[in-house]
């Protein structure tokens, strides 16, 4: 039911609710995939993930303890080639965005249907960026924040970028979109890869000016 | 009187007490020191003994409500008012043209202070009127110290009365703000068990269900619609965090509206919301009816499209304009068939929705081909709306 290559693909399920853990992870597996650790809370799953070492963690946003955005965070200054995928009911926008910022690679909704969690996961594995129509609206709307704020040195999207996301969050598939605007697929693909690096790019700066602001670099 | 109740004003009450119990000690003394002067010595040691007996009978009955009616004040009132006209048989008439004090001096201003406290500046202001006339009558005139103490009791009677105002209405924001507090930490306490139990299990009921198809699939449907309402009832902010006077004071509703609020509703299996994760503020007036806009046109699309298509809807902030944009995956309108349904005045709801934008200065744009479902464009510029 899989495609070759798949039970390579080592990956982790992070949610606090044990039925819909077990849930994906039996899906998972099913689907060919090594699912290699689950966890209950967000430390937890930082420490698990330490010794598990596996290529794409999904994580739910609401834990207890520590949330799902620092446990994200934790796991990718831990191991920088790890996906953290944000598996999340729909309307934790606020949650989303700051779980991306830190460097989740993408973000699907719990109601998505079977096949788009195994397509999604490999896509994480490849390192591509998975976008729902959600965290499409949530990327335009941060970077016409950070356009909008007192310094214009944050970073734009370009035009094209911008029509991209558009269509994503208006539900059109890359492929869709591909056709509509007459570009390869993989075209498309980097286009909103980028959107999502440059606000990692701009997050990591912004941590980085309040750490020398506050004198919390390291001396040297 | 209305605005002014018990329980708040408790240490109000003690403080007429403490003035009650000084003013005596200082009437007490300057009779004691004075009374073999008197016309009638012993009448003065009558009346000190009557203000001792009253001030006794008042400090314990402000501990109750029945100390702090109306009836008893009035009484209050009346017993201060006779002892202060007592000094005319008591005190000699040098005495009481020459200027020195009343038998009761500033004791006889306790009743104005429990008036104030009681009923507030009017009813002060209206107990010193009274005061202030046995005063006058006792000294039979009105002369500069008469005069001052008179515009004294007005200023005590009327501060007084207005800080007491200003007291019970800290108390009752306090106490409201104190309810909303209790209100919010018991939702939320709600809704992480809620989202801790049902929420998953209905996520999950839908989404096996749907794998298993047939009437489990439509059962799963039915779980996942009730998913999203039962999120968006848990996540839904009371008035008071959406903006509203906390206190209830203010007109309730003239600031701005978050329209992503005003849409959360529409989220369902069918419906994507997407927003920034940020508020989209907007008029009270231009949200609600965009807001009504986003849901004719959400209509339109069960209606043209079917109750299977699915809908988009992306909410952008431009900062000068509002963009809504509603899309579905529907069969599309074919090229000039819009124009015939107008000619055929079939287009009531989209009419509908042409003149609530319209009328908020905003345009429509609809965009369509066969095949590749209806997006409908909603555009409110946001200077029009303030």
């Amino acid at each position: 039911m899989t495609g070759a290559g798949a039970s390579t693909i080592r990956v982790m399920v992070v949610d606090d609710h044990p039925i819909w853990r077990e849930g994906v992870a039996r899906d998972l597996t099913e689907a060919g995939f090594a699912v290699v650790a689950t966890a209950g809370d967000g430390a937890a799953a930082v420490r698990i993930a330490a010794a598990a070492r596996p290529e794409v963690v999904l994580m739910d946003l609401q834990l207890p303890g520590r949330s799902g955005v620092d446990a994200t965070r934790a796991i990718l200054a831990a191991d920088p080639a790890a996906r953290v995928l944000v598996l999340s009911a729909s309307g934790e926008d606020a949650d989303v965005l700051q779980a991306v910022k830190a460097g989740a690679t993408g973000y699907l909704v719990k109601s998505a249907s079977r096949d788009e969690l195994v397509a999604a996961v490999r896509r994480a594995a490849r390192g591509d960026a998975v976008f729902s129509p959600g965290l499409a609206g949530l990327v335009l709307g941060e970077f016409r924040r950070i356009a909008a704020g007192p310094d214009g040195t944050g970073p734009r999207l370009t035009e094209r970028e911008i029509e991209i996301l558009r269509l994503v969050a208006k539900g059109l598939s890359a492929r869709q979109i591909a056709d509509r605007l007459v570009l390869s697929h993989r075209t498309v693909q980097n286009h909103v890869q980028n959107t999502l690096s440059k606000l990692q790019l701009h997050n990591r700066v912004e941590l980085t000016r309040y750490a020398i602001e506050q004198g919390l670099d390291a001396d040297p | 009187m209305p605005g002014v109740r018990s329980g708040g004003d408790t240490p109000l009450w003690r403080a007429v007490v403490v003035f009650r119990l000084a003013a005596l000690a200082y009437a007490g003394a300057l009779i004691l020191g004075t009374y073999h002067t008197y016309a009638h010595p012993s009448g003065g040691l009558v009346v000190l003994a009557l203000m001792a007996g009253w001030t006794g009978l008042m400090t314990l009955a402000s501990r109750f409500a029945w100390g702090r009616c109306w009836p008893l004040l009035a009484g209050d009132l009346a017993v201060a008012a006779a002892l202060t006209l007592s000094s005319l048989w008591v005190q000699t008439y040098q005495q009481s043209h020459g200027g020195s004090v009343t038998l009761t001096t500033s004791w006889g201003a306790a009743p104005v202070l429990g008036a104030a406290v009681r009923g507030g500046p009017w009813a002060g202001a209206a107990a010193a009127g009274l005061l202030g006339s046995s005063t006058i009558a006792t000294r039979q005139g009105i002369t500069v110290s008469t005069a001052g103490s008179v515009v004294l009791l007005f200023l005590a009677g009327t501060v007084s009365g207005y800080v007491v105002r200003l007291v019970v209405r800290a108390e009752r924001q306090l106490s409201a703000a104190a309810r909303l507090e209790a209100a919010t930490r018991e939702r939320e306490r709600l809704a992480r068990g809620i989202h801790d139990g049902v929420l998953q299990v209905l996520t999950l009921v839908q989404r096996r269900g749907a794998e298993l198809g047939g009437e489990v699939a439509e059962l799963a449907r039915l779980a996942g619609e009730q998913e999203v309402a039962l999120r968006g009832l848990v996540a839904a902010p009371t008035p008071a965090e959406a903006g509203a006077d906390p206190a209830g004071d203010g007109p309730a509703g003239d600031g701005p509206v978050d329209l992503c609020g005003l849409l959360a509703a529409e989220r369902s299996s069918h419906v994507t919301l997407s927003t920034p994760a940020s508020p989209v503020p907007l008029a009270p007036h231009a949200a609600r009816e965009l807001a009504a806009a986003v849901r004719a046109a959400l209509d339109n699309v069960v209606r043209h499209a079917g109750a299977s298509a699915r809908a988009w809807v992306l909410v952008e902030d431009l900062g000068d304009e509002v963009v809504v944009s509603v899309r579905d995956d529907g069969p599309g309108i074919p090229p000039g068939r819009l124009d015939r349904a107008a000619a055929e005045g079939r287009l009531g709801v989209a009419l509908s929705m042409r003149g609530r934008v319209r009328d908020l200065g905003g345009t429509v744009g609809v965009h369509s081909a066969p095949g590749e479902g209806t997006e409908v464009e909603l555009r409110i510029p946001r200077a029009a709306t303030r």
